[in-house]
């Protein structure tokens, strides 16, 4: 049966379509409207896919576990690796030698403002959409804390062994973590006298910086160390960020640059969200 | 082809999104972007004894715009504008050869990628990946529409 073109009415009906979808796209690009519903959504898919997986695979594995009368090592064992996780992390924020750290006076100042026993929240990856962070501008992954906490940890800064990962964006029980190399984001960096807002690229792994050379005249070189700045009150000062790469001219003044993050977040499944007071 | 239930093509739609999400972190090393989930939707539409409806691909766009997490109305205003052309091309298209459908697709496709791209990853669009991805497209429709001859039982068409 031959299928008919469109009448008057139908390419009416597709133009007031196109209308409102471009209405929509203009009100979640520039208000973030459905930020909600997406979230909501995403919870739901992580939480089904969570239930699916401990109703139908679990059972097997916990079987499996009995059947070879290893159970209560092998819980010993996740409990030991689970605390040895919170020490490499705890380590990290604590340790006097750490890499991480350009200064002494920099972290005796962070342990007295975040107070060491309540310093972190251990947490775990719950869902990271790697497609987008390879393909795409926005690098966003999903975590929710070890030990379940009544707080809201939105805008608190993550950590994973290597250093800064990013920051929660969103808590609604599972948090939402915005990377350092998402486009939208924005990390007040610095190397000795020179200061920068880098920003994410949308490539895995890169932040950039543009300077004047007019008002910045010492040169970057590549491999020059960058630190978090601490200017955005959101991460703590003198955290090891990464190195320079990629210095290019724009023109004759100005001049841009990629960092290279120290972190990877597909390295770890266990990430500290700090405080953030 | 048997019309499918709006039922069946929504799930069809989420395993299509989900093999994309699978398949594009392998693709993109070779500069390819499949859109799987679209190059599904055009068949379907493309397929169907009827056409779609305006409403019907606006509410599938927004339902590929939320399990794919990309803006609302993004692939609802995509999804409209491929069923319209495909409508509005139906009878043309089987004065066509195969190979003029499948390079049809793979325009739609690059299309879909270089609108999609503009939003979601503007700082790194690449002409290279468009092209590159227009080529691998067309000859993935021409593979898929060639299967048939060959496997026969994978053939869902059994009037073409």
């Amino acid at each position: 049966m031959a299928r008919v073109a469109p009448t008057t009415g139908s390419k009416i009906l597709y133009l007031l379509c196109l209308i409102i979808g471009s209405l929509l796209l203009y009100i979640d690009i520039n208000y973030k409207s459905f930020e909600g519903v997406k979230n909501n959504y995403k919870s739901a898919l992580i939480t089904s896919s969570y239930l699916a997986k401990s109703l139908t695979i679990d059972p097997f594995v916990y079987i499996y576990e009995l059947s070879k009368l290893k159970s209560t090592l092998i819980d010993e064992n996740k409990k030991l690796r689970r605390e040895l996780d919170e020490s490499y992390l705890s380590n990290f924020i604590i340790s006097r030698e750490t890499k991480f750290f350009s200064d002494s006076s920099s972290i005796e100042k962070l342990l007295d403002f975040y107070n060491l026993d309540k310093v972190f929240h251990l947490s775990e990856i719950k869902y990271f959409d790697t497609e987008k962070y390879f393909c795409c501008d926005q690098h966003r992954l999903f975590i929710q804390s070890v030990t379940p906490s009544k707080k809201n940890f939105t805008g608190s800064p993550v950590f994973n062994s290597s250093g800064i990962v990013g920051q929660v964006i969103y808590d609604t029980g599972i948090k939402e973590v915005m990377l350092l190399s998402d486009s939208t984001h924005s990390l007040p960096v610095f190397s000795d006298d020179y200061f920068c807002n880098a920003s994410g690229t949308g490539s895995p792994g890169l932040i950039s910086c543009s300077y004047s050379s007019l008002i910045w005249p010492k040169p970057i070189f590549e491999g020059q160390k960058f630190f978090s700045s601490g200017m955005g009150g959101i991460y703590p000062r003198n955290v090891y960020v990464g190195a320079a790469k990629n210095i290019k001219k724009i023109d004759d003044v100005n001049i841009k640059f990629d960092i290279v993050l120290a972190t990877n977040p597909l390295k770890e499944n266990n990430l500290a969200i700090l405080e953030n007071q | 082809m048997k019309n499918l239930s709006l039922f069946k093509i929504f799930i069809l739609l989420f395993i299509s999104n989900f093999f994309e999400s699978l398949l594009a972190p392998f693709f993109i090393i070779l500069n390819i972007i499949v859109p799987v989930t679209f190059l599904f939707f055009s068949f379907i539409a493309y397929n169907s004894r009827t056409n779609f409806n305006a409403i019907t691909s606006f509410v599938l766009g927004i339902y590929v715009d939320l399990i794919s997490d990309s803006f609302f109305g993004l692939n609802a205003i995509l999804f409209s504008l491929s069923s319209f052309v495909i409508n509005s091309y139906s009878n043309t298209f089987k004065l066509f050869s195969y190979l003029q459908i499948c390079i049809f697709f793979g325009i739609t496709s690059t299309f879909y990628i270089g609108f999609l791209n503009l939003f979601i990853n503007v700082q790194n669009f690449s002409y290279p990946v468009l092209f590159v991805s227009f080529i691998f497209n067309t000859f993935l429709c021409l593979i898929l529409s060639m299967s048939k001859f060959y496997i026969p039982n994978l053939s869902l068409n059994k009037r073409v």
